[in-house]
């Protein structure tokens, strides 16, 4: 059989699992503080076997993140913090850390604060609150409360915030982000955050929808040529069978 | 199959209960002491297919992997427990929180509930109670003769009886509060569970403590906003829509497949 039906079915095959990326990015179009995934083709020559070099699979490449902000909406809850600028929130995963942008905090039954049941940590490890009135977290990311019968806020605790490059960072299977190397990455005191707002997602639409229809298109491309080549493989069949 | 179609399945389905959310936020414009819901996503685990730094053969070493994402799901609706707007209506039993807290219910079932809504009447024993007939905890009863009823800052419910110059206080009312109201549990009736995310309930006078002072004559309306639910609603539409499209579009391959192979 001719090799080209092989070539093209590693484009092909690409094709769709790089649909799978872009689905991905779009049906989390709606959630807070999610990254969208990036996606690349990369070629492999194939040095080995019959023929001249002219032979490269195409291959997927997919583990960085896209690090543009997303859009930010004012939701008014104390305890929703959005990161403005690069930056992310570090929350308890198994025995490391993990990394976010998704700021939706919840004060759990202990006074512990958590992001969908992780706590979140903070300059000393895990943020625990005692019973407030009011509670604040300013710009740089200190956590100031106001205590039943006091008038003053005191300040209890600091988000723990780091800024990575971009490249240094890749998702966990649980969809958090974390170091490419697995160190967890130093406090950054120039992450700015504001509370009071959410940030949405950072997939934009418009890319991944136009990413969608060129894929469908190749893809359809790639079936041309497929049936190209079991045109060809038919005609040298004739020959041989007379 | 492609999997591109379940995943966007899952966006689908996610907007799909947003939208319910939305529906419900709406529909509960104009009721009294309701909290809004908001829906909260989170991205479904990856599948890690070829970890960064595998080795291709002896000497390279892929400089990075391929990670496939599944989808998002539906985490949870959080109960938002923003103060809603209060509005004057000048009836004798209607109070409002101004600030955290809530009013302790009694149920059928003999357990407490707990609610915001302030739009109490009284029954035919004079026992204070919800608009639905559930009697307050703890127990207040007004005098059937009693005038100029009224309900301190501080929960304190007094009365002139006739025949006497001063009033005298006929009961006090009480608020609980929570370390996590966000976790109570929703019943229905504008009322709420205690649950173990809440934690336990922590009872006080109204103005201690953290918890909120009383209105009387006030009520506190829900804290939707309509404007943004509309536009939380108009994203949810089109996000729907182009999960749909990618969903086609995945089909479209498949058919263009199924097409080239006689």
């Amino acid at each position: 059989m001719d090799a080209l039906i092989y070539t093209l079915m590693s484009g092909a095959e690409r094709g769709m699992r790089a649909q799978q990326i872009h689905a991905n990015n779009l049906a989390n179009l709606e959630t807070g503080g999610f990254r969208a995934d990036l996606e690349l083709a990369t070629s492999k020559a194939v040095n080995t076997g019959y023929g001249y070099d002219a032979r490269h699979m195409s291959q997927l490449q997919a583990n960085s993140v896209a690090s543009r902000a997303g859009v930010l909406r004012q939701t008014g809850q104390d305890l929703d913090v959005a990161i403005s600028g690069q930056g992310y929130f570090a929350v308890q995963f198994g025995d490391g850390e993990a990394y976010t942008r998704a700021g939706h905090f919840v004060v759990d039954q202990d006074g512990q604060l958590t992001l969908d049941g992780r706590a979140v940590l903070g300059d000393g490890g895990p943020i625990v609150l005692p019973q407030f009135t009011r509670v604040q977290i300013a710009s740089d990311g200190v956590i100031s409360i106001q205590v039943p019968g006091m008038t003053e806020l005191q300040q209890v605790d600091r988000l723990r915030l780091v800024k990575p490059e971009p490249a240094e960072v890749t998702k966990n299977p649980a969809g958090l982000i974390v170091a490419r190397n697995g160190e967890p990455f130093a406090a950054d005191e120039t992450v700015v955050v504001r509370s009071g707002h959410l940030e949405g997602s950072n997939v934009s639409a418009i890319e991944e929808m136009i990413a969608v229809m060129n894929l469908t298109r190749e893809f359809e491309i790639q079936m041309k040529l497929y049936r190209a080549a079991d045109g060809m493989a038919e005609s040298g069949n004739r020959l041989v069978g007379g | 199959m492609n999997p591109a179609m379940w995943i966007s399945k899952t966006g689908v389905q996610a907007q799909d209960a947003k939208l319910q959310a939305i529906a419900n936020n709406l529909a509960n414009v104009n009721t009294v002491g309701f909290k809004r819901d908001r829906a909260v996503f989170a991205d479904l685990f990856y599948q890690v297919e070829r970890p960064p730094g595998a080795r291709n053969d002896d000497n390279t070493v892929s400089p990075s992997g391929v990670q496939l994402g599944n989808g998002t799901r539906l985490v949870g609706t959080q109960k938002v427990f923003t103060t809603g707007n209060l509005q004057t209506t000048g009836q004798t039993y209607d109070v409002a929180i101004e600030g955290q807290g809530f009013f302790q219910v009694e149920q059928t079932n003999g357990e407490l509930a707990y609610t915001r809504a302030g739009s109490f009447s009284i029954n035919d024993q004079g026992r204070l109670t919800t608009a639905q007939g559930m009697p307050i905890a703890p127990e207040v009863t007004i005098p059937p003769n009693a005038t100029n009823i009224v309900i301190g800052e501080d929960g304190q419910v007094s009365a002139n009886l006739p025949g006497q110059a001063e009033p005298v206080q006929v009961g006090q009312l009480t608020l609980v509060n929570f370390m996590n109201p966000a976790g109570l549990l929703a019943l229905g009736d504008n009322l709420y569970q205690e649950t173990v995310a809440s934690g336990v309930p922590i009872e006080g006078t109204p103005g201690q403590d953290a918890l909120g002072k009383l209105r009387q004559g006030s009520l506190e309306g829900s804290n939707v906003q309509v404007v943004e639910e509309m536009v939380d609603m108009i994203a949810a539409q089109r996000t729907y829509e182009m999960n749909t499209k990618v969903l086609s579009s995945a089909d479209n391959m498949l058919q263009y497949l199924a097409a080239a192979v006689r």
